[in-house]
């Protein structure tokens, strides 16, 4: 090597490196703004919208008519782009926290469960947006327990915007040939049902007892009379070792381990498949003709494949108490709210969008396209549910319960966390100790519940 | 072509020989003074500092890719660092301690990393058996299906991760997966039957980590193979020939010859397998379906899981991270050790 060369080669060498290690230096977390950027009418360059789910062609056309009404009502946003992303439910946790993180690729208006928000204001993930609810015309409409359920310390974090509730899906034609005159209304007669449909179809399932669903499950632990958890004077009690929530995990147990009515890939999975999947497992099996009666919402129907067979026939039923009193189980009262995220920049653009894709006429046709109950308390009496799909979970929504599933701690203990009832019921399924497995859950959901950590 | 420096014949041993050192450096051979570019040339030559200021580069990437990451685990691992002092809400605070035996009393870190041991138990030994094997077979094959062979190999450590990972669940999954529907077919004789037919192989820790296992081995050991016939390349063949010729057969000839010279590469791949199988992640989170099943858990979802599950808990994962890390010092460690004084190094 030449005298000259070496010197050159090497400082380009370094150059390079010195470059490469500036490059590479991390950038800060933005510090959030709470909720002191209001007032500006500066119209933002984009607003990020995440919604949850897989992607539906009939959301999008709704999503693609509100943004039109809202360029259209708010002028100076005309060259705002409006962006959806699609979250699946079972990642949301982890991309707003990810989000908040890395300051990088955080929404601006979130949608999260109803059950979400209590614990992420805690955490401070959602603007406090107080001022303009309060000043919002609609705000004396909304569903009083909903609106209270997005209050914390007097402030509001969130405005619902449409109600769900589970029920059991089945066919009516099946129902006819396998000589069932009435839907069950009592755990005995699911399960003498199931068993006279699995004859009369073999090779379906009868019912799909999966694990990963808590605010299913909770309509069976409801039903028997007990309750998951209880709150007095600020601290949580677990139930899962009374004798009617030990009497419904054995039941529901039972239903794979006894009667056979549920296959074993069933166990460890949510009612999509596997965590993290946003259609297939119970849903796919129900929609293809594999499994005769499916427990979910009326929005299971956007997640349904496209080769879905005898969709004409799809009806539904509330899920039965154990012994049909009260009539039907209590069911999880869940639903959606629309949030804005602590670190948007321009909180009244968010607001402004909210409140159109929020109001009367919009979140109606929202909730009636898509199979869920608006939020407005006018709306909800008004609507007659009375086709075959839809009665049966207006019918279950007058049975509506909430706690324990809106703590604060709930999302950690459960599909957050530690999966606690999912993974109690999966030992359970797989044969572990009754007594000691269940036991070892009542304790650990008390402690989560009241902490937030196991130990 | 190589010059040689300043009228030493052939020298290849440092470039930093006598240049113009008579004068103190700062006049060339013919008297002129020398440029600061010049200066500095015979600076690097004489203080032998080229091979240093080439390793700058890497270095600093290290440094700033690997080394400051883990100081910086290293000090969250003493703090309560959740989300509210990530996102600069409330102040970190130092706990001592308190991470660490909060890990250590935690059952499910312990269920967790008896999976990863025995997983690991099993990979390791797998990987290399299979590797070493092809390895032979790669080194006897003639030139064209050596290449085909060893193409095919590479594609399978090339695949990547998830790819694979989601084509093997694919392939297992109980409805309508190609495995299940084979051993089912498969006479009972043999261990088939119709029970195996809606077999379900991710939520169970056995099954799960089969798969795993599978998984692992075939993404891991082209790597094994291509280093182990490199190192038999390099084994004079008058070693097996005489070995043959009195009359040893061929696993004598492995053990007595080919394994004792291949000790240096072995003592590599081992320490390579037991890091990297130790910490697998990707085969085992696709496998088991994200977070969901908390008793299939190891160490590395174990960790993703305090630190990205809610509420996230960034301080807790960070000491796990250095038990973890801990554990795999005393591990290769040890086998260093065991192997030097087995002369595996000299």
């Amino acid at each position: 090597m030449g005298l000259r060369k070496t010197p050159a080669a090497l400082v380009a060498f370094g150059a390079a490196a010195a470059l490469a290690i500036a490059g590479c230096s991390s950038s800060s977390s933005n510090t959030p703004s709470a909720g002191s950027s209001s007032g500006s009418s500066n119209a933002p360059a984009s607003i990020t919208v995440w919604r949850m789910g897989g992607s539906v062609p009939s959301e999008v056309a709704w999503m693609n008519g509100v943004t039109a009404q809202f360029k259209q009502q708010f002028p100076q946003y005309k060259n705002t782009k409006i962006n959806v992303d699609w979250i699946p439910w079972t990642s949301r946790t982890t991309d707003w926290n990810n989000a908040l993180a890395s300051g990088k690729n955080a929404p601006d208006i979130t949608e999260l469960g109803n059950t979400d928000t209590p614990t992420e204001a805690s955490l401070g993930v959602l603007a406090n947006i107080s001022s303009y609810v309060n000043s919002w015309s609609n705000k004396s409409g909304l569903i009083a327990g909903e609106l209270a359920n997005d209050n914390q310390n007097g402030n509001d974090y969130a405005v619902p915007w449409f109600g769900g509730v589970r029920g059991i899906w089945y066919r009516t034609d099946q129902f006819q040939k396998a000589g069932i005159t009435s839907t069950p209304t009592t755990w005995a007669d699911l399960v003498t049902d199931a068993q006279k449909l699995m004859k009369t179809f073999p090779g379906t399932y009868g019912i799909d007892a999966i694990t990963d669903d808590s605010n299913a499950f909770a309509s069976f632990i409801w039903g028997s009379g007990g309750q998951i958890a209880t709150q007095s004077g600020g601290k949580w009690t677990a139930d899962l070792t009374s004798p009617q929530d030990e009497a419904a995990i054995k039941w529901y147990v039972s239903l794979y381990r006894t009667y056979h009515l549920s296959p074993s890939q069933y166990i460890g999975q949510t009612e999509l498949g596997p965590t993290g999947s946003t259609a297939g497992g119970a849903n796919t099996d129900f929609a293809l003709g594999k499994l005769d009666m499916y427990i979910d919402g009326p929005w299971a129907s956007a997640e349904f494949p496209k080769n879905a067979t005898d969709k004409a026939n799809w009806a539904s039923f509330p899920i039965p108490s154990q012994n049909g009193t009260p009539v039907t189980a209590p069911v999880f009262a869940g639903g959606s709210d629309l949030a804005v995220f602590a670190t948007s920049k321009n909180q009244q653009a968010d607001w402004d969008l909210i409140s159109v894709m929020d109001n009367e006429s919009n979140s109606l046709t929202f909730a009636n396209s898509q199979g869920f109950f608006p939020p407005y308390t006018s709306e909800l009496s008004n609507q007659a549910y009375t086709g075959q799909l839809m009665s049966g979970f207006a019918k279950a929504a007058s049975n509506a319960q909430l706690a324990p599933l809106n703590a604060k701690n709930w999302a950690t203990a459960d599909t957050g966390k530690y999966f606690i009832i999912p993974d109690m019921l999966k030992a359970l399924m797989n044969g572990a100790p009754f007594q000691s497995t269940v036991a070892a859950a009542n304790s650990q959901l008390q402690q989560v519940l009241n902490t937030g950590t196991e130990s | 072509m190589v010059r040689t420096v300043n009228g030493q014949p052939g020298s290849l041993r440092s470039p930093a020989g006598p240049t113009s050192g008579g004068r103190g450096g700062r006049h060339s051979a013919s008297g002129r003074p020398l440029t600061s570019q010049q200066r500095f040339a015979v600076w690097i030559r004489r203080h032998r500092v080229a091979p240093y200021l080439l390793l700058v580069p890497s270095i600093a990437l290290i440094g700033v890719l690997v080394l400051y990451p883990t100081v910086q685990i290293g000090v969250i691992s003493f703090q309560n660092y959740g989300l509210q002092q990530e996102i600069g809400t409330l102040p970190t605070q130092w706990v001592g301690f308190g991470n660490y035996s909060q890990i250590l009393h935690d059952p499910e870190f312990w269920l967790s990393l008896r999976i990863s041991l025995i997983s690991a138990v099993v990979m390791v030994p797998l990987t290399l058996v299979v590797g070493t094997l092809v390895g032979l077979l790669l080194s006897r094959l003639g030139p064209r299906m050596a290449a085909f062979v060893s193409s095919v190999a590479t594609l399978a450590w090339a695949t990547p991760a998830v790819s694979a990972s989601v084509v093997f669940v694919w392939l297992a999954t109980p409805d309508g997966g190609v495995v299940d529907w084979f051993l089912s077919k498969w006479p009972s004789w043999l261990g088939g039957g119709a029970h195996w037919a809606a077999f379900s192989w991710t939520n169970a820790a056995l099954p799960a980590y089969t798969l795993i296992t599978i998984l692992v081995v075939w993404s891991g050991f082209p790597f094994v193979a291509v280093s182990v016939l490199a190192g038999l390349r390099t084994i004079p063949s008058e070693l097996h020939e005489s070995a043959r010729v009195d009359g040893a057969s061929g696993w004598r000839i492995f053990w007595k010859v080919t394994f004792p010279l291949l000790k240096p590469i072995f003592l590599v791949l081992v320490l390579l397998s037991i890091i990297w199988d130790f910490g697998v992640f990707t085969q085992v989170y696709i496998v088991i379906g994200e977070l969901g099943q908390r008793d299939l858990y190891n160490l590395g979802i174990y960790e993703y899981a305090n630190a990205f599950n809610m509420p996230p808990e960034y301080g807790l994962a960070s000491a796990g991270a250095f038990i973890l890390t801990i554990i795999l010092l005393i591990l290769t460690v040890g086998y260093v050790r065991a192997s030097v004084r087995q002369g595996a190094l000299r």
